[in-house]
């Protein structure tokens, strides 16, 4: 897809470079001969485009004043481009003076206005093909130095390059063979941005008379030459400005396309989707008060390139007011896309294709958006792994539960602020006035996150989900926080959604939990009951992985599968030790007792 | 306050740097530097015309005792007299210098009310039509050269529908309304790279921070879109396009030099031009310097706005 791009600025690039090229060989007119007698004329036999100021023919200087707008370009890329590499190289490798010496340089071109600098090396030698390539090899040289110079620094920390120099390879080699190979993709991105960048310098001082010596034919030149006379003939004008911004548009766009094949190759970290963790069915809850949050047959798709994946699938669960339910499960589970399509919060690629989310009776799924709006933040409330990044940065934090106030209430701006420092003392920040006119890299992990908590609590929310909420957290904190939780969910009475992958945290704080594991539930009970008497291999094997007294913690064999590739059968069976040939069969929740489990061999491992 | 301190000793730094460089320019060109000046095509200049030269710039003195002074006079802001007509080149400065920035001002001012909507607008609504057509003009815009743009805005403009005058210079005072129209197409040259360059910077920032972490709490706090977008996108994405706006200057600086020609504006360049022509290396000196010195200036005014857009730059 990404080669795709390259394919048709990539062919007129080398459609324009191939004329200039050819203009010797072409059975064109000479592009100098004067012919008065024809001067602007609009077409003549031999002559498709007309004739210039003096009766030279225009296809011809079109044509050979491409030769010389990228003679220019290309002579002075690859100057700066030769240049530059070498002195990013040795400043990378050598550091100490060579480092200095060949970035500042690259930092003192870079205080100059381009045209600027040209036009005072112009000044100095005269206008002139030389000039014009020794200017712009200057200007486009820091680009070189520091596209290599940062390459190779992050290049020597490698393994594979350490690993070669305790080898005892030589310098010259090593930068060779290892660092160069590396830094073609950079390099070729930079070259490209030159030579386009190029093309328009020497067109703009061609254009001022300060480039390209006439007669030799140029764009600028001949846009220039072509002003005098537009109102006799238009079209003359017209043609160089069509050529050469076509050009520029062709050579930009390469560039453009270049640059992101480049990229996507250096970076390897494709964009990962945030998996599903497990979570525990509750497929017909039974129990007497209704609940608060009801959810039913959840199905979440995510359209990918190749092909929709499925990381929430037929997920269901229910919370009631004042109690907590824990959905818990590995990192890929679908714990926390579960937990954003309650809230309606899921990323555009990724859609709700079934299931419902009754909240007090309504239908999340199923509200208008700015219904589910006022329910954000107002009624429902969410708290988020990472709350560094979760806080605004340049935004005061005070600032920030004040908008979560008037966001749902008509309050003045004074009375908000008043009211978001009574809420950060109630989430026990010491000191809330002051820290109110913090930002948020002015306060510890624990405090950002007593922030995020006491901006979700600002509207009295019936319901809080909070999804991993200390796990970004230093663990001295960590308690603290979950206690937090718990104090606020006994006074105010809210029921609490907590996603988490630490059965620890469930045992102390939830009263439910659901299992999760690639997508599915399978496992949901009382916390009491799943902690005393785990039915589905995966939760044992998670209760294992708890670390307890002295017992030495059993890590859980093998990762989640990813989303696009779940095992037919039972997903948990590849890493499962009690996995039978029957577990390849595609397994349904059953009812065991009070609780749900997906595994067929419950029973037999009960 | 250490920040702005340190950010002005910086670009005091880069001044004198920048000086030095112009300094050593004429004494890199290799051979004698006042025969280098006056010499045209091949034919090899008048001695006695030479020496003279030679005296006039202090060429026969020793280097450092000519960098000394160059500084020295800088600093008291003596920029030395035309080699043409003998007037004094700062004079001429001051004279072109207030058209350049009024052109500059103005050119930054569309580029910005126009691109940073656009950008916006597109980037919440990716994908859509209104983010196509833009990203495809802003593509053409930004290949289209400025004095292309300048000379087809005259061609069409002017010549052919006759709605604008082609160019030309009335001081404010003496008819402003005549001075704000013909301020409008080269205004509007010099804003079409910086337009595209913003849009398209704009558009990629908007879009990275609609993924964030900070814009998704903003949602689950029930904030409107539009609010969500204004306070939690806009202003964070300003940060980047910030720094870009500041490099872009001397891109636009130099296509400031470009329209002025085109459109016959008298600033600063129609001075720098002709001396580049007559080789009148104090007034281009003149000129480079403060053009120079001005993009350090933006740069520097640049360094101050990211350090209040972005609060974690000025504590740390």
């Amino acid at each position: 897809m990404q080669v795709k791009r390259l394919i048709l600025p990539g062919a007129m690039v080398a459609f324009i470079v191939l004329l200039a090229l050819l203009a010797p060989v072409l059975p064109l007119p000479d592009p100098v001969r004067q012919d008065v007698a024809n001067r602007l004329a609009a077409w003549l036999p031999g002559s498709p485009l007309g004739r210039d100021e003096f009766g030279r023919d225009i296809l011809s200087r079109i044509i050979w004043g491409a030769r010389a707008s990228l003679a220019v370009a290309f002579a002075s890329a690859a100057i700066a481009c030769l240049v530059g590499t070498t002195l990013g190289l040795l400043a990378g490798w050598f550091r100490g003076l060579a480092e200095f010496f060949a970035v500042r340089t690259a930092d003192v071109v870079l205080c100059f206005p381009p045209i600027l600098l040209a036009l005072l090396v112009v000044t100095l030698l005269g206008p002139g093909t030389a000039t014009l390539i020794l200017v712009l090899s200057i200007l486009y040289l820091p680009g070189f130095v520091r596209v290599t110079y940062a390459e190779v620094l992050s290049a020597r920390g490698q393994d594979y390059v350490e690993a070669v120099r305790a080898l005892g390879a030589p310098t010259p080699r090593i930068l060779s063979r290892t660092v160069l190979p590396n830094i073609a993709g950079p390099v070729l991105v930079q070259f490209s941005l030159a030579v386009a960048a190029a093309v328009v310098v020497e067109s703009g001082l061609s254009f001022l008379g300060l480039g390209v010596v006439p007669p030799t034919p140029s764009w600028g030149l001949m846009i220039r030459g072509a002003r005098a006379t537009m109102e006799q003939a238009p079209t003359y004008l017209l043609y160089p400005c069509l050529a050469l911004t076509v050009t520029i548009l062709a050579m930009n766009m390469l560039c453009d396309a270049l640059r992101d094949a480049v990229d996507r190759k250096g970076g390897t970290r494709a964009p990962k989707l945030r998996a599903v963790d497990r979570i525990l069915p509750g497929l017909f809850p039974t129990r007497e008060p209704a609940p608060l949050l009801e959810v039913q047959g959840l199905t979440v798709d995510i359209a990918t390139p190749g092909g929709a994946i499925r990381p929430v699938e037929d997920v269901s669960f229910a919370v009631r007011a004042g109690e907590t339910l824990a959905i818990v499960g590995e990192s890929g589970s679908g714990k926390s896309i579960t937990a954003t399509a309650v809230m309606g919060l899921l990323p555009p690629v990724a859609q709700v294709t079934a299931g419902v989310a009754r909240f007090e009776g309504r239908d999340l799924l199923d509200l208008p958006e700015e219904e589910r709006r006022r329910l954000r933040g107002g009624a429902i409330a969410m708290v988020f792994q990472d709350p560094m990044s979760s806080l605004n940065p340049v935004h005061r934090v005070g600032d920030q539960v004040a908008e979560a106030i008037r966001a749902h209430r008509d309050v003045s701006a004074a009375a908000a602020s008043q009211e978001a420092v009574e809420l950060l003392k109630r989430v026990g920040i010491a000191d809330p006035e002051r820290r109110a006119r913090a930002y948020p890299h002015e306060l510890s992990g624990g405090m950002r996150q007593r922030v995020m908590i006491a901006m979700a609590i600002a509207n009295r929310p019936r319901l809080l989900i909070a999804d991993e909420p200390t796990t970004a957290l230093d663990v001295t904190v960590q308690a603290g926080i979950l206690d937090l939780l718990a104090q606020l969910r006994r006074e105010t009475g809210m029921g609490v959604v907590l996603i988490t992958h630490s059965l620890g945290v469930v045992a102390e704080t939830a009263d439910e939990v659901v299992v999760m594991y690639a997508a599915q539930v399978v496992e949901r009970g009382t916390v009491a009951e799943v902690f005393a008497r785990p039915l589905h291999p995966y939760t044992r094997a998670l209760l294992a992985a708890v670390p307890e007294g002295d017992a030495e913690p059993e890590g859980i064999p093998g990762v989640v599968p990813r989303p696009d590739a779940w095992p037919p059968g039972c997903r948990f069976a590849p890493r499962c030790s009690f996995a039978t040939p029957i577990c390849e069969r595609p397994q349904v929740l059953e009812q065991a007792g009070e609780r749900l489990v997906r595994c067929i061999r419950w029973k037999d491992l009960a | 306050m250490l920040y702005v301190a340190k950010r002005i000793a910086i670009s005091l730094v880069l001044v004198w740097v920048v000086a030095t460089v112009v300094f050593l320019a004429l004494h890199m060109v290799p051979g004698d530097p006042a025969e280098v000046l006056l010499s045209t095509g091949g034919t090899s200049p008048d001695p006695y015309a030479v020496a003279e030269l030679r005296e006039r710039l202090g060429l026969d003195r020793p280097i450092m005792v000519q960098y000394g002074e160059f500084i020295a006079r800088l600093a008291r802001g003596d920029l030395g007299t035309s080699l043409v007509d003998d007037y004094p080149v700062a004079e001429e400065i001051l004279l072109r210098l207030p058209r350049t920035l009024e052109l500059i001002l103005a050119g930054t001012l569309i580029a910005v009310s126009i691109a940073l909507p656009a950008a916006t607008y597109a980037a919440v609504h990716a994908g859509g039509a209104f983010d196509r057509a833009a990203s495809a003009v802003a593509a053409i815009l930004q290949a289209l050269p400025v004095f292309v743009l300048g000379t087809l805005l005259i061609l069409v403009l002017a010549q052919w529908l006759r709605w604008m005058p082609a160019g030309g210079y009335v001081p404010f005072a003496q008819d402003p309304g005549r001075h704000l129209l013909l301020l409008l197409l080269p205004a509007v040259a010099v804003a079409k790279g910086l337009a595209a360059t913003v849009f398209r910077m704009a558009r990629a920032a908007v879009l990275e921070q609609l993924s964030r972490d900070h814009v998704r709490t903003a949602r689950a706090k029930g904030l409107t879109p539009r609010r969500v977008v204004r306070r939690h996108v806009v202003r964070n994405a300003m940060i980047p396009v910030t720094t870009v706006l500041g490099l872009q200057m001397g891109t636009l600086l130099g296509g400031t030099v470009l329209v002025e020609f085109v459109f016959n504006w008298p600033g600063l360049s129609t001075p720098l031009l002709r001396a580049v022509e007559t080789r009148d290396y104090p007034m281009v000196v003149g000129i480079v310097l403060t053009v120079s010195g001005l993009f350090l200036l933006i740069n520097l005014a640049m360094d101050l706005l990211y350090a209040v857009l972005d609060p974690r730059i000025a504590r740390s």
